[in-house]
C-alpha cells in the first residue's frame, strides 16, 4: 500500500497536484483567522481550582494590570523635575484606555500634628517653590503606605502607576498601550536620570515583538542551515530541495488548521516552522538516500520508477514508523493542561503526521520530474575523507577493539549524568523567557531594587461572619502574617488593612512610634471613615468578611518561590485559626504550580512514550528484546540532555521540559531506519556482524546527515529572542548528537548479539500457502509461526542445473524448497542413480543439519529453483532468540528422521 | 370639605408655580450674568437659617456594593453671616457619634473639626489643602453640601440648555483669583430656570473632563419659591463609584439646632469616650426609608 502510495505523486501528477493545491489553498485563507497569544493564562492549567479562586479574589480585590512609569532622578523634588512628572501624569490621563493613574498628584496623605489631622494631596500640583517640593517629599515619605509602592526610601525614585482597560487584548491593544506610553515617556525620558514602564502592555508587547522576530528569523535560518548541510554531506541539489517544498507546504497547511480550529500562536509556535523543516527534513534525506540507492541498481526500462519503488520498498514501512514515534512525542503533550503546551503540541503533532504525508505525495512527484536518472551523490560515494566515514571509522574501531568496554564507559557516563540530573528543578516564570541582559529585565530588577519586585501575589482571609475584618482581633492576624512573611527575608513589600490602620493610629494619636493595631472595633470602624472605598479595595471586601495581604516579590524561580509558599501555607492555618479559610493566590503562583506539574507531566508523558515505543517496537521486531533495542538509542541521549541540564543549572520550564519527548520520537527513526536495514540484511546472511556493519554502513551517512542536520537546525533555535526557546533549540541540538553516538557506536554492538524479525516483513512475505501446508517441517505451525521460521532461515535463488547439495562434502544446511523442483542424486562408483524428485514443501539436507557428517547424495536444480536454507549454527544460535520456534522446528525434523527410519524399516522387513 | 380643601389647595399651589415660574423668567434676563444668578439662587434657597436633617447616606463602589450610614445634620447660620454644621453619625452603631463639626465665618474662612467617640474626648481639627476634599470616605466635599461661598469663585453664564424638556442656564465655576484666561473651569451648574435650583453639576478635573457629576432629585418647594430636593446622588466616573444622600426628615427650626449641639462639650456628654472593646455582634443594615417628612417649626 506505501508503495501505491509512493507512485501515486509519481505516477498521477496532475491530480496530486491538484489536491496538494486546494489543501494549500484551503490553508492559506485559514492562516487570514491566526490569533496570536502570549498571555500568561495559557501558562495556567485551566482546570487548576485555585484560578476560579484567583478569578474571585481579582474580581473582589482589583487586578494587578498595572503598569509602573519608573522614574529616577536625583533631585526628583525640585519644582522643575516635578512639573516635568505633572506633565507626564496628565498626558498619560489623555491616553485612550487608560482608566486611572495614580502618582505623587493624586495621591492622599493624612498627617497628625499637633492636635490637628492634616488630610492633603502629596501634590495638587506641581509646586512653585524648592520649599513646597520638599515638604511633598517630607510628606510623601512619611506615609509608609507609600514607601515602596511609590517612592523609594531614599526618595530618588517615584512610581506612577498606570491602570489599563481590562479589555481582551484585541486588535493589539497591548501595543497599542504600550506604544503610546511609550511616547509620552519618550518626551520626557532625557529629563530623568532614568525613566522607563514595565507592566503587561510592555510584556506582552514585548512578547509578541520577539515571537514576531523569531518567526521571521528562525524560519529562514533554518532553511538555509538544512540547505547548506544537505547539499555539503549528500551534494544534491534535489536533495536540498525536497525538504524545503515539503516544509513550505506543512508550515501553511499546520497554520492553516491553527488559524480554522482558532489556536492562538503562542511563544513555542515560533519554533514550528523551524522545527518542521528540520525534522521533515530526516525523512526526506533517508527517502532521497534509499532513492539513489535505488538508481544504482542495474535496472531495464524507467530507472527513476524503480528507483522509486525501491525507495517506496525499503523505506517506505520506515518511513510510517518513523512519522508516527515523531508525531507521538509531540503528541504526548497533547492533554498537557498547560495550554500553552498543549496548543503547541497539537501543532507540531498535526505537523509531523502532515509532513509525512505531504512528502509521500510531493516527493515522487518531485523525483518523476526533476531526479537524475544516475546516482551522482555522496551516497556512493566512498570517500573515507567525508565526516560520516571519518565518524563511522572512529566508532567501528571502538566496536571492534573495545565494545564491552564502550558499554562500560556509556554506562559510567549515563550514571554520572544520572546523578547529575537530580539536579534539576522546575522555573516557569514568564520574565524568563527574556534574556537577562534585555532591557525589560534590566527595568524589572531595577524596580525591585528601588521599589518593590513587579510580581504581585495575594494571601486572602475569609471570614463567615460580616465584619470581621473590622474586629482587631482578626485584623492581627493579617499583622501575624506580614510578620512571618518578613521573617522569610524573601519578599519586598507586604501590604494589607493592618497596616493602614496601623499609620491611621499612628497619626491620630501624633506619635512618631509605629503605629499599633487601633484596639476597639469602634476605633477601628471610626478610622475606617476617612479611607475611601477606593483606598481600601485591595485590602478588604466591602462587608469586611474578606481581608487581602498583597505581597510583592521579585522571585524568578518557580522552585524558590513555592518552598517559600510551602513554608508560608505550613503557619498560615495555624494563625488564621479554625474560623476562617485562607488563600494564597496570584498568577505567578499558578503558574509556578504548573511548572510542578509540568514535570510530573513530562514524566508521564516520557514513560508513557517510551512504553508506547517499546511496545511498537517489541510488536514490530516480534520481540521485547527489539523493543528494548529500539529504546537504548533513546534513552542514552536524554540521559545525558537531563545530566546537562543538572551540570549547567539548565531548569525545567515549558520549553525544556519537553526536549526529551520529541527527541526521543526523533531519535527513535534513526534506530528504526537501523533496524529495519539490518533485519533485511540478515535474511540474507547468517553473519550477523557483518550484517550490523552493512547496516551501519549504509544507514551511516544519512543518519548522520540528518542528526547533524537536525543539530543544526535545532541550534538555529538559540538566536530565538526566548530564552526557554533558546535553550529548547540547544538542549536539541546536542541530544540529536548524542543520537549519532548512542545510534552508531552503542546500538551495533547491541545489535550484533541479538536477532530480530521485523512483524513487516512477516506480514509482507508471500509464499504459496499450499507449500507450508504441505511441509512437513512445518507442520503443526500457525501460519504466523511457519512465516517466521521462514525469516530465521536465509532465502537461496538456484539457478537450473545448479548443485545445491554435493555429495561427499560436510554440511550443515538443511533445505525447504519454496519453488520449483530439485532431483537427488547418488553416485555410487561412477554410476549416477536418481534416488528422488523433491517438490515444494519437501526438505533435504536434514541428516547433515542433525549430525556433522558427509553428504549422502547430490542436489540438483530441475529449474529455478528458490529455497530457504537452516544453517544448524544459526538455528543454535536462535534457539536463544526463537526457542519455541525452534524448538518446534527441531521436533518436526525429529519427526520426518523418524517417520523415514520407520519407511526405510518397513521397506526393508517387506524386502 | 376635606376634598374641597385639597383643591383648594392644589389650585393655590399651582398658581404660586405659574406666578413662580413667571417671576423666575422675569427676574433672569440673557443679559443676567452669572453671579446675579447665583446671587438670585443664593437668595432663594437659602431663605431658612436653622435645619435639621436626618440623612441616609448609601455609598456604592464600583462592584455595586453598598453600605449606609445614617447622619443628622445641624446648620445654623447666626446673624453675622457665619455657618455653623454639624454632621453627626448615627449609624453603623460602630460609628454612632463620630462627629464632622464646621465653622465658616462671615469671611468664608472655614474650620473643620472631627470628633472620634472612640479615640477619646478630643475634637481634632481637620485642615485640608482643598475645599474639594472629599470627607469620611462619601464622593461628597463639605463644600458640596453647604454651598459655595460665592465671593470665592467667578460665575460665567453659558448658553442656557435644554435637557430632556427641562430648560437650565448654564454657569461655569472658575476660581475667583488669578487671570481668567489662565483658570480652569471648577465646575459647571445646570440650573432650572423655572425654579431657580442648581440640579446638576459637573465637576470637571484638571483635564478638563468630568470626573464627577452631582444630581438632586426629588425636588419639593418648601416655602413660596424655596425648593428643596430630598436626594443628592454624586457619582465619581473615575473611580466608578457614588454616593446617595436621602434626607428622611427635614425641620427648619430654631429649636432643633440649639447653638450648644455645635460645641464639643454637647458631644463628649451625649458620646462619651468608649473605652472598653466591644466585639458584640454587628447588628444588620437597616432599610432606607424613602419617605421625607418636612416640618417648618419656624
Amino acid at each position: 500500500m506505501i508503495v501505491k502510495m509512493c507512485l501515486l505523486g509519481y505516477k498521477h501528477r496532475v491530480p496530486v497536484t491538484l489536491l496538494l493545491l486546494l489543501v494549500t489553498l484551503f490553508s492559506l485563507f485559514g492562516m487570514q483567522r491566526l490569533q496570536v497569544d502570549t498571555g500568561i493564562d495559557s501558562l495556567i492549567p485551566a482546570d487548576d481550582p485555585a484560578r476560579q479562586v484567583y478569578q474571585r479574589v481579582m474580581g473582589e480585590f482589583g487586578t494587578d494590570n498595572k503598569t509602573i512609569i519608573y522614574i529616577k532622578d536625583k533631585n526628583l523634588w525640585t519644582p522643575e523635575k516635578l512639573t516635568r512628572i505633572e506633565q507626564l501624569h496628565l498626558a498619560v490621563e489623555k491616553i485612550e484606555g487608560v482608566t486611572r493613574v495614580d502618582s505623587l498628584f493624586s495621591l492622599h496623605t493624612i498627617h497628625g500634628d499637633d492636635g490637628k489631622i492634616v488630610s492633603r494631596p502629596v501634590l495638587r500640583s506641581a509646586p512653585k517653590t524648592e520649599e513646597d517640593a520638599l515638604s511633598a517629599k517630607e510628606s510623601a515619605l512619611a506615609n509608609p503606605l507609600y514607601l515602596g509602592n511609590y517612592f523609594s526610601n531614599d526618595g530618588e525614585v517615584t512610581a506612577m502607576i498606570v491602570s489599563v482597560a481590562d479589555v481582551e487584548d484585541k486588535n493589539d491593544f497591548s501595543r497599542t498601550i504600550y506604544q503610546a506610553l511609550e511616547d509620552q515617556i519618550e518626551v520626557h525620558r532625557s529629563e530623568f536620570n532614568r525613566l522607563t514602564q514595565v507592566g503587561p502592555p510592555r510584556i506582552n508587547a514585548e512578547l509578541k515583538q520577539s515571537l514576531y522576530e523569531d518567526f521571521l528569523l528562525l524560519g529562514p535560518l533554518s532553511a538555509l542551515i538544512l540547505v547548506l548541510s544537505i547539499l555539503i554531506f549528500m551534494r544534491s541539489w534535489l536533495s536540498a530541495m525536497v525538504p524545503l517544498v515539503t516544509s513550505l507546504i506543512t508550515i501553511i497547511w499546520t497554520f492553516g488548521l491553527l488559524g480554522w480550529l482558532g489556536i492562538p500562536l503562542n511563544i513555542l509556535s515560533a519554533m514550528i516552522p523551524s522545527l518542521i523543516i528540520v525534522i521533515g527534513s530526516t525523512e526526506d534525506t533517508h527517502l532521497m538516500a534509499a532513492f539513489l540507492r535505488g538508481l544504482d541498481e542495474d535496472v531495464e526500462g524507467d530507472s527513476r520508477q524503480h528507483a522509486v519503488k525501491y525507495m517506496a520498498k525499503h523505506i517506505g514501512l520506515p518511513l510510517v514508523l518513523t512519522v508516527l514515534t515523531t508525531a507521538m512525542g509531540f503528541a504526548s503533550n497533547l492533554f498537557s493542561n498547560i495550554e500553552l503546551i498543549q496548543h503547541f503540541s497539537i501543532a507540531a503533532t498535526f505537523a509531523m503526521l502532515a509532513n509525512g504525508f505531504i512528502t509521500v505525495l510531493v516527493l515522487p512527484l518531485m523525483l518523476s520530474l526533476f531526479a537524475p536518472d544516475k546516482n551522482i551523490s555522496l551516497v556512493k560515494d566512498k570517500n573515507t575523507k567525508s565526516v560520516p566515514n571519518r565518524i563511522m571509522k572512529l566508532f567501528r574501531y571502538s566496536q571492534d577493539h573495545f565494545p564491552l568496554s564502550t558499554l562500560l564507559v556509556t554506562a559510567v557516563l549515563c550514571i554520572f549524568f544520572v546523578m547529575q540530573a537530580a539536579k534539576l528543578y522546575v522555573t516557569n516564570d514568564p520574565l524568563s523567557y527574556f534574556p537577562s541582559d534585555r532591557p525589560l529585565i534590566q527595568d524589572v530588577k531595577q524596580i525591585h531594587e528601588d521599589l518593590a519586585g513587579v510580581k504581585i501575589f495575594f494571601i486572602s482571609l475569609e471570614s463567615k461572619q460580616a465584619k470581621a475584618f473590622q474586629d482587631p482581633k482578626n485584623i492581627k492576624k493579617l499583622s501575624a502574617i506580614q510578620e512571618f512573611l518578613d521573617s522569610q527575608g524573601a519578599y519586598d513589600r507586604t501590604i494589607s488593612l493592618a497596616d493602614h490602620l496601623k499609620f491611621m493610629n499612628r497619626e491620630f494619636r501624633n506619635t512618631s512610634v509605629e503605629g499599633s493595631i487601633p484596639e476597639t472595633r469602634q476605633l477601628v470602624a471610626q478610622y475606617l471613615m476617612f479611607f475611601h472605598r477606593s483606598d481600601l479595595d485591595s485590602y478588604v471586601s466591602h462587608d469586611y468578611s474578606r481581608a487581602n495581604i498583597v505581597v510583592r516579590h521579585n522571585i524568578t524561580d518557580s522552585h524558590t518561590l513555592n518552598q517559600y509558599i510551602e513554608e508560608l501555607e505550613s503557619v498560615l492555618e495555624q494563625i488564621v485559626g479554625p474560623d476562617m479559610r485562607s488563600y494564597i493566590v496570584g498568577e505567578n503562583l499558578m503558574v509556578n504550580h504548573a511548572a510542578e506539574s509540568l514535570m510530573v507531566e513530562q514524566v508521564k508523558a516520557l514513560v508513557l512514550l517510551m512504553t508506547l515505543i517499546f511496545l511498537i517496537m517489541s510488536a514490530m521486531f516480534t520481540s521485547f528484546k527489539g523493543g528494548f533495542i529500539s529504546l537504548v538509542p533513546a534513552i542514552i541521549p536524554i540521559t545525558l540532555m537531563f545530566g546537562i541540564m543538572g551540570f549547567l543549572d539548565i531548569p525545567l520550564n515549558p520549553g525544556t521540559a519537553m526536549v526529551a519527548v520529541i527527541a526521543i520520537g526523533i531519535a527513535i527513526d534513526g534506530t528504526i531506519h537501523l533496524l529495519a536495514r539490518y533485519n533485511e540484511l540478515c535474511r540474507r546472511t547468517s553473519d550477523y556482524v557483518e550484517a550490523v556493519n552493512t547496516a551501519v554502513q549504509e544507514e551511516a551517512t544519512p543518519l548522520i546527515v540528518s542528526s547533524i542536520a537536525l543539530a543544526f537546525g535545532f541550534g538555529i533555535l538559540i538566536f530565538s529572542n526566548f530564552t526557554i526557546v533558546a535553550q529548547f533549540g540547544a538542549l536539541a541540538a546536542a541530544t540529536m548528537l548524542f543520537s549519532i553516538f548512542a545510534n552508531l557506536l552503542i546500538t551495533p554492538i547491541i545489535m550484533s548479539r541479538i536477532r530480530l524479525i521485523g512483524l513487516y516483513q512477516i506480514l509482507a512475505m508471500s509464499v504459496d500457502r499450499e507449500v507450508l501446508d504441505g511441509s512437513p517441517l512445518l507442520q503443526n505451525m500457525t501460519n504466523y509461526q511457519r512465516r517466521k521460521a521462514i525469516l530465521i532461515s536465509e532465502l537461496h535463488e538456484f539457478e537450473k542445473g545448479e548443485l545445491l547439495v554435493e555429495q561427499d562434502t560436510i554440511g550443515r544446511d538443511m533445505y525447504l524448497i519454496l519453488s520449483g523442483e530439485v532431483e537427488v542424486i547418488r553416485k555410487d562408483d561412477g554410476e549416477s542413480r536418481s534416488l528422488a524428485v523433491l517438490k515444494p514443501g519437501q526438505i533435504f539436507g536434514e541428516i547433515g543439519y542433525i549430525r556433522e557428517t558427509e553428504r549422502t547424495a547430490d542436489v540438483l536444480a530441475l529449474e529455478n529453483v528458490s529455497a530457504l536454507r537452516f544453517d544448524y549454527e544459526r538455528m543454535q544460535k536462535d534457539l536463544k532468540f526463537f526457542p519455541n520456534i525452534v524448538a518446534k522446528l527441531n521436533f518436526n525434523i525429529s519427526y520426518i528422521l523418524g517417520k523415514r527410519l520407520a519407511d526405510m524399516v518397513g521397506s526393508s522387513k517387506s524386502k | 370639605m376635606k376634598l374641597r380643601s385639597q383643591q383648594n389647595t392644589v389650585i393655590v399651589a399651582l398658581m404660586t408655580s405659574c406666578l413662580f415660574v413667571q417671576n423666575s423668567f422675569a427676574l433672569i434676563s440673557e443679559e443676567t450674568s452669572g453671579i446675579e444668578i447665583m446671587e438670585e439662587v443664593q437668595k432663594r434657597h437659602q431663605q431658612f437659617p436653622y435645619i435639621y436633617e436626618e440623612q441616609s447616606m448609601v455609598m456604592e463602589d464600583r462592584h455595586g456594593k453598598r453600605d449606609t450610614r445614617k447622619a443628622r445634620r445641624y446648620s445654623r447660620m447666626e446673624e453675622d453671616g457665619s455657618v455653623k454644621f454639624l454632621l453627626l453619625f448615627d449609624y453603623p452603631k460602630e460609628v454612632k457619634g463620630v462627629a464632622l463639626l464646621a465653622n465658616r465665618d462671615a469671611n468664608g474662612n472655614t474650620n473643620k473639626y472631627i470628633y472620634l467617640p472612640a479615640l477619646g474626648e478630643q475634637l481634632i481639627e481637620s485642615t485640608g489643602e482643598g475645599s474639594n476634599d472629599n470627607f469620611l470616605g462619601t464622593d461628597f466635599s463639605v463644600e458640596n453640601l453647604t454651598g459655595e461661598i460665592l465671593i470665592e469663585h467667578a460665575y460665567v453664564r453659558r448658553n442656557d440648555k435644554e435637557i430632556k424638556g427641562i430648560k437650565y442656564f448654564v454657569i461655569d465655576v472658575y476660581s475667583a483669583n488669578g487671570l481668567m484666561s489662565e483658570k480652569q473651569v471648577l465646575r459647571r451648574h445646570f440650573i432650572q430656570q423655572d425654579n431657580l435650583y442648581i440640579t446638576l453639576t459637573h465637576h470637571f478635573d484638571k483635564q478638563g473632563r468630568v470626573s464627577r457629576i452631582q444630581s438632586h432629585h426629588d425636588l419639593k418647594p418648601v416655602d413660596g419659591d424655596m425648593w428643596r430636593a430630598n436626594m443628592i446622588l454624586m457619582v465619581d466616573k473615575r473611580e466608578r463609584h457614588q454616593s446617595l444622600i436621602k434626607i428622611s426628615k427635614r425641620i427648619f427650626s430654631h429649636d432643633y439646632v440649639p447653638a450648644e449641639v455645635f460645641t464639643a462639650k454637647w458631644l463628649y456628654e451625649n458620646y462619651p469616650y468608649i473605652e472598653s472593646p466591644d466585639n458584640s455582634d454587628v447588628e444588620e443594615d437597616s432599610v432606607v426609608s424613602n419617605e421625607t417628612t418636612e416640618e417648618n417649626a419656624e
